[in-house]
């Protein structure tokens, strides 16, 4: 691989971290004292790797594995208890598509808010109005406060807003069921049209590896936190449908 | 990852580095992102009165209820003096409730910001701290309005805008500073604790009580209490409107007053950093 590149994530030693404490008030007096007796869970622990920009990686790992935990923290709302992660480029998560709405705000009222968040100007943000109202395609419902919405619906305006962005890094969740098979297909393609770039980075994240093998060239296995495998897809794929788990009790 | 234990200094510089790289972090955020901040104020105020009728008529109808309440219960359930200090008892009490509204406003809705905006924390890459600043700023928008308002009463009542009218936005500007900073520091461990929302909203009436709106701190007789009286920043603000409108005094007349209020802002300042600086990295994982 170039090695002068910037390489578009990398994690160094990323232990994540989260304590439980036996009840709220212990966790509100665990702020103030280090005496308040808690509990500590690692969802990451110890994960180095570096992907290069237009490289295709799929996660693999089953429930509990710290695949989301992972995610977040490329997304960038959660943070790392110790370690270092440098995400370069925009990033944009094909993740909870039906979350990050304010339920008050019609469709449309939500397109613009979020265009102002990413910071777009005027003209932008129509351009992404456009897109999105054709994207999802729900109608009349776009002028409605999407607490009225279905889930699918609320699903349809999330792909569509997040996929309108041109992202360098693309992250994606399998497991994102997107209203009936014509939108999933349009979704699928869709994917598919934003990977064509050149030097999109994806992220793919799954727990079966058909789809794993089509996409990427490259897997990473997490198992109980921690990386237990990465190389190229096909070892990977073994890797991780080879042997069968022992039983986990803490993820 | 246990280290040997570093010497007192080392942890003290370590420290200082890591609040002043909060601080600068906070600014920062908010340099960058103050068009959001703009937007997001203006949102959130639609939000307030969208899906009733009378919309934006609520932002006057109930502070207008509440003055009249308390007018009725004082001047005629209560039969105080009609005067207070030699001023009609109506009008200082409109000013010195005036802000209080806001601050009610900061002290209940401004302790669940980041409950409420928790879309922006967990599900989008957002500045945390400018949260508490644009809900803030949005109350602050109403809080405008309803000082126009007010202003136009005093001036019905044969009392014009004067040169102390000056001071009132430096009153306001402090006001938005220590409640915003409030906010932030507030809503931070309501979000770790309900019981910590739970107390501010059971203690909000017992403020308002206490601070000197519906009586006058300058009276109280035992004078160490009235100094101890003035650290409470309701007190001072509330103080202050009635400096603009009702005593025509300047801010720098009573200079205890504006240490009071300094050492308290200071100490906001110092507990809604020291709390940032410690739960922002956490907060994400508890909302």
């Amino acid at each position: 691989m170039r090695a002068k590149q910037i390489p578009a994530i990398e994690f160094r030693h990323v232990y994540k971290r989260y304590r439980l404490y036996r009840s709220d008030k212990h966790r509100f007096l665990g702020i103030f004292s280090k005496r308040v007796a808690f509990k500590e869970v690692f969802a990451n622990r110890d994960l180095t790797f570096k992907v290069e920009r237009g490289e295709s990686v799929a996660i693999m790992g089953k429930n509990g594995a710290g695949k989301s935990t992972m995610l977040k923290m490329i997304t960038g709302v959660a943070f790392p208890s110790s370690g270092k992660i440098d995400v370069n480029g925009r990033v944009s998560a094909l993740l909870e598509l039906t979350a990050g709405f304010d339920p008050e705000f019609t469709g449309r009222e939500n397109v613009h808010l979020r265009g102002q968040l990413w910071g777009l100007d005027k003209a932008e943000i129509a351009v992404l109005e456009r897109q999105v109202v054709e994207f999802a395609d729900i109608g009349v419902y776009m002028d409605q406060p999407m607490r009225t919405y279905s889930s699918g619906m609320k699903a349809r305006v999330g792909f569509a807003i997040a996929s309108s962005i041109n992202p360098d890094i693309l992250v994606v969740d399998e497991a994102l069921s997107v209203g009936d098979k014509a939108f999933r297909q349009k979704c699928d393609r869709r994917i598919k049209e934003i990977m064509a770039e050149e030097k999109v980075t994806v992220i793919f994240v799954t727990h079966s590896s058909g789809s794993a093998e089509a996409i990427c060239n490259r897997g990473i296995v997490l198992e109980k936190g921690k990386l237990a495998f990465d190389g190229p897809i096909r070892d990977a794929i073994e890797f991780y449908e080879g042997p069968p788990d022992t039983p986990v009790v803490a993820g | 990852m246990a280290e040997a234990r570093p010497d007192r200094a080392d942890v003290l510089a370590s420290r200082v580095r890591s609040y002043g790289g909060t601080l600068v972090g906070v600014v920062a955020e908010h340099e960058e992102y103050w068009r959001q901040i703009f937007q997001l104020a203006a949102a959130d105020l639609v939000k307030t009165y969208r899906g009733s009728a009378l919309g934006w008529l609520w932002a006057v109808i109930k502070p207008s209820v509440t003055i009249f309440v308390y007018w009725f219960a004082f001047a005629v359930g209560l039969r105080a003096s009609s005067t207070v200090s030699g001023f009609p008892f109506s009008l200082w009490l409109i000013a010195g409730i005036l802000p209080w509204f806001y601050v009610s406003e900061m002290l209940t809705q401004g302790t669940t910001t980041l409950k409420r905006y928790s879309y922006l924390v967990t599900k989008i890459k957002f500045p945390v701290s400018t949260i508490s600043t644009f809900v803030s700023l949005s109350k602050l928008y109403v809080h405008a309005a309803l000082l126009m308002i007010v202003i136009v009463v005093f001036i019905m009542f044969g009392r014009p805008v004067d040169v102390y009218f000056l001071q009132l936005p430096l009153y306001t500007a402090l006001m938005f500073l220590f409640f915003t900073m409030w906010s932030l520091f507030a809503s931070l461990l309501s979000a770790m604790s309900k019981d910590f929302s739970n107390v501010v909203t059971s203690f909000v009436m017992a403020i308002f009580w206490i601070s000197g709106i519906m009586w006058d701190v300058n009276r109280v007789n035992n004078p160490l209490l009235a100094k101890i009286l003035l650290f409470n920043p309701v007190t001072f603000i509330a103080n202050g409107y009635r400096n603009v409108f009702i005593y025509k005094r300047w801010f720098f007349q009573d200079p205890f007053a504006l240490f009071a209020f300094a050492v308290v802002l200071v100490v906001m300042f110092g507990l809604s950093l020291y709390t940032f600086n410690r739960l922002r990295r956490d907060i994400a994982d508890v909302l």
